[in-house]
């Protein structure tokens, strides 16, 4: 299938900037999928938006959209919807001439551009709001309109540039609810940026890790949380167990003893990691020990919210482990920590 | 020694009503200047036109002033309002486009950005002058189109007035593009991306997003043009015609008169200009209220 | 394109001033001087252009020192919310650009001559009145702009209503300052007819010798070395303002 988004060795460097702000990146988004491009501030993933949308020129390497190379095309005229970070509505339209403006802009009547664009402001549910300025809006609803007007456009690939960073819990919340019933109810191609592994999480069906102008892993969610490419992804992505070590013969040896790990791993020095949302903790040493747990000590808890995550000593190594807020747990505990053979990972070294 | 006790216990912060109005008192002192050229500048103005201000003879309520120079009076005012209609519609399209470019930003943009700065720091006067080398039949111009002097048309001292709309307008474009700019810059540059993002070419930028913004700071800009050159004197009195005579400077001729009416007839046509520049700040407050769509 | 044009727009009137400047013949039609050479500067220096371009840059100067901190006043009261009578302030500090100028020097004139106000503090008054609404619209969007936070921050430790404002407030304010004087100056420095009626000929600046030489024929070379010298203090002036504009913007 060809690719909605192609990027072939792009390349930017700024004047003012020494190390150049994208190297060679390389990146895939097939039609209808959702990839979230998660980094750092600083990592280069909005300006890899802007230079899909046209806004930034690359200093190196082509761009395709639809398997059609538009390095050259000015970003009007490359269909490509772009959602910032603030809602930059038209503060002198009303709400559905915002919507509208696509069509407006293409030459349409208003009467026509405004029936048009009234389906986008249902979808986003705000449909009775259309005469309103937009002074009047509040944020979460601001940033809607901003989706309905780039939706309005009919883009052949819709970039999201961290949309929904400036709202609060709930909102963002409810935007992701929005925007996976978009992608429902539309499909759309989607490539956003963010900054938010959970919303990756949400939204996304890959993400694509990048650090200092560089892509590290463009994956599926799963396996970039489980199956980190280096340890900078495993870093990026919040893992917090990195147990460094030998693989020899399918065993990982290490402080915390030999552990059998996945046929795939290399043989010679690699580090061990896994989540410590995967980890199981149970209380007391269980004797015998089942397959894939060791005896551990609590060495301290911290609580936030409902869940507690319990620093635990095992061998040699401290280990991070997720603990629901319900079980009892203080430091000094004798503990039996669970890690199956699927949660384990190893990144040679 | 009680005084001295107390200055030196002074309270390290004063009481800000007081503070306030020692600030407020400085900006009545400031304001004075303002006052005194526009209350008592424009009063003794009207004043001396109705003969209650003479410079010498009886104090005596009249409008023979007015009556007097009505012959001679609208013909400058037809004038007047032509340089100043010419100069400000030039300048309002050529600086609203000069803003455009500028705010667009590119390098070209930065470029036309700073020379229209430097343009705006140039006198008039000196505008007039230059303006004059360029435009006169031996000027610089047809030397470089390579015109003879005789097939040249009258600019300067001619009867349309060319030289004199063209320095308005050269200085005046530069004018309303600096306060377009600079009021909108970051305002209206953001809002750039997003309807480029939307399919919108640059015309269509300029005609639906630019303009509806950047209108508030136009009528205010365009206003003042009009205004100054409605009643501007050396432009005119340097690049223009000797007859029909523009009102600034049939007024400036008679205010220098010997004769004794003609302090009057000065005041008169004085009057008579700060009415139409009234008339064009009244049509310019309709208009913004239509345009003020947003703040 | 557009770009270029307007670049030619605005440069095009500046070029016969750099080309008859050093031109001490150029006889009609050849497409650039003659002869060059300096005779226009030495006739500028003949007709009093250094004395005079003295005496307009005091003027300038004088003026941006006067109307620069009376507009910050205005602006900071006005934004403040405690400048006196807020409706009428601001229609009284604008009515300068509102009213043809030539129509209150005269008024203006006659009054100042009655109240026996000397003709150079009758000059200053008018042209202040002039710069005022520049230097009050230019403070007053940087005022609008200005984070008071930064300045409570500072009483908050331990700096006294002074100190904040020379440490503080007149760095922070400082470019916008710049750029409001810079507009003061211009008036100043640009004025002919003021200087003419209400200075009562006393005064001789810059743009008045340019104008009486401009006024007569065949001065061509000499108007362009007095324009020229018109042209370029501004010019240095905003030089200086973009540099440090740029190095002080957050």
């Amino acid at each position: 299938m060809t690719s909605a988004i192609a990027l072939r060795q792009i390349t930017k460097r700024f004047i003012d900037h020494r190390p150049p702000a994208l190297s060679g990146v390389n990146l895939d988004v097939l039609p209808g999928t959702c990839t979230a491009l998660l980094g750092p501030s600083g990592s280069g993933k909005s300006t890899i938006l802007r230079i899909i949308a046209g806004l930034e020129d690359p200093s190196g390497g082509r761009i395709l959209l639809g398997g059609r190379d538009i390095t050259d095309v000015l970003p009007e005229k490359r269909n490509v919807g772009l959602v910032f970070q603030r809602p930059l509505l038209f503060p002198h339209l009303s709400v559905i001439d915002n919507v509208a403006f696509a069509d407006r802009a293409a030459g349409q009547t208003r009467r026509q551009a405004r029936d048009r664009a009234r389906p986008y402001l249902d979808m986003v549910q705000l449909g009775d709001l259309g005469d309103r300025g937009v002074g009047s809006l509040s944020g979460g609803q601001e940033q809607r309109v901003a989706i309905a007007r780039a939706l309005a456009a009919q883009p052949t690939i819709l970039l999201l540039d961290e949309p929904f960073s400036a709202l609060d819990a709930t909102l963002r919340h409810e935007m992701h609810e929005l925007l996976l019933r978009i992608r429902r109810e539309l499909s759309p191609t989607i490539l956003m940026v963010t900054h938010d592994r959970d919303e990756a999480t949400v939204v996304a069906d890959r993400i694509a890790v990048l650090e200092n102008g560089q892509l590290l892993q463009h994956d599926t969610v799963d396996r970039v949380y489980h199956r980190p490419a280096s340890l900078d992804v495993a870093r990026l992505m919040g893992g917090e167990n990195v147990v460094s070590g030998v693989v020899r013969g399918g065993v990982h040896h290490s402080g915390l003893g030999a552990v059998p790990v996945d046929e795939s791993a290399e043989e010679g020095p690699g580090a061990l990691v896994f989540r410590h949302e995967s980890a199981g903790l149970i209380p007391g040493h269980a004797s015998p020990a089942p397959a894939g747990a060791l005896h551990a000590t609590v060495v301290a808890v911290i609580r936030s919210g409902l869940r507690q995550r319990a620093t635990v000593r095992v061998g040699t190594e401290l280990l991070q482990v997720e603990v629901p807020g319900t079980m009892t747990v203080t430091a000094g505990d004798a503990v039996t920590i669970i890690l199956p053979e699927q949660i384990l990972w190893v990144v040679a070294t | 020694m009680g005084s001295r006790g107390k200055r030196g216990m002074a309270n390290p912060n004063p009481d800000p009503v007081n503070r306030l109005r020692g600030a407020r008192l400085l900006l009545i002192v400031g304001m004075i200047p303002v006052v005194v050229v526009v209350v008592g500048g424009l009063g003794s103005t009207i004043l001396q036109s109705i003969g209650l201000m003479p410079l010498v003879g009886p104090v005596r309520l009249s409008v023979d002033a007015y009556v007097s120079t009505a012959p001679a009076l609208l013909s400058s005012i037809g004038t007047s309002l032509w340089i100043a209609a010419a100069s400000t519609a030039v300048a309002i399209v050529l600086g609203a486009t000069t803003a455009f470019v500028v705010v667009s930003g590119g390098r070209l943009g930065r470029i036309v950005g700073a020379i229209g700065a430097v343009t705006v720091s140039v006198p008039h006067l000196i505008g007039a002058a230059t303006m004059g080398l360029l435009l006169a039949d031996s000027g610089v111009l047809p030397r470089l189109l390579g015109i003879d002097a005789t097939a040249w048309p009258a600019l300067v001292a001619g009867p349309w007035w060319v030289a004199v709309i063209a320095e308005y307008a050269w200085k005046e474009s530069a004018f309303i593009a600096l306060v377009v700019a600079g009021t909108l810059l970051t305002r209206v540059a953001q809002f750039d991306e997003p309807a480029a993002m939307l399919g919108a070419s640059r015309g269509a930028r300029l005609r639906m997003v630019f303009l509806p913004l950047a209108a508030p700071a136009l009528i205010v800009s365009a206003t003042i043009v009009f205004i100054y050159t409605l009643g501007s004197y050396e432009v005119a009195w340097l690049l223009g015609r000797t007859y029909p005579e523009p009102l600034a400077v049939m007024a400036i001729r008679l205010f220098n008169d010997v004769s004794l009416s003609s302090r009057t007839e000065s005041a008169a046509i004085a009057v008579l200009t700060v009415a139409i520049s009234l008339a064009a700040v009244a049509v310019a407050a309709v208009a913004m209220r239509r345009s003020a769509v947003w703040r | 394109m557009l770009a270029v044009l307007l670049i030619v727009w605005f440069a095009l009137p500046l070029v016969p001033l750099a080309l008859w400047a050093f031109a001490d013949r150029w006889s009609f039609p050849s497409a650039i001087p003659t002869v060059w050479g300096v005779d226009g500067l030495d006739a500028a220096i003949a007709a009093g252009g250094p004395a005079a371009s003295g005496r307009s840059f005091l003027l300038g100067l004088t003026v941006a020192l006067i109307a620069t901190p009376i507009g910050a006043l205005a602006a900071r009261g006005l934004v403040a919310g405690w400048a006196p009578l807020p409706k009428i302030l601001p229609v009284l500090l604008f009515a300068p650009v509102a009213i043809p100028p030539f129509a209150a020097v005269l008024g203006t004139n006659v009054l100042l001559l009655r109240a026996h106000v000397p003709p150079m503090l009758g000059l200053v008054v008018v042209l202040v009145a002039a710069a005022v609404p520049y230097t009050t619209f230019m403070l007053r969007t940087a005022y609008a702009a200005h984070d008071v936070g930064f300045e409570e921050e500072a009483r908050t430790l331990g700096a006294s209503a002074g100190q904040v404002l020379w440490r503080v407030h007149l760095p922070l304010m400082a470019p916008a300052l710049a750029r409001a004087a810079f507009l003061a100056f211009l008036v100043g420095w640009s004025d002919y007819l003021v200087t003419l009626i209400v200075g009562g000929g006393q005064f001789v600046t810059l743009p008045m010798i340019t104008a009486s030489l401009a006024a007569g024929i065949g001065n061509d070379s000499v108007v362009a070395v007095l324009s020229l010298t018109a042209v370029l203090p501004p010019l240095i002036l905003l030089v200086l303002l973009a540099r440090t504009g740029s190095h002080r913007r957050p």
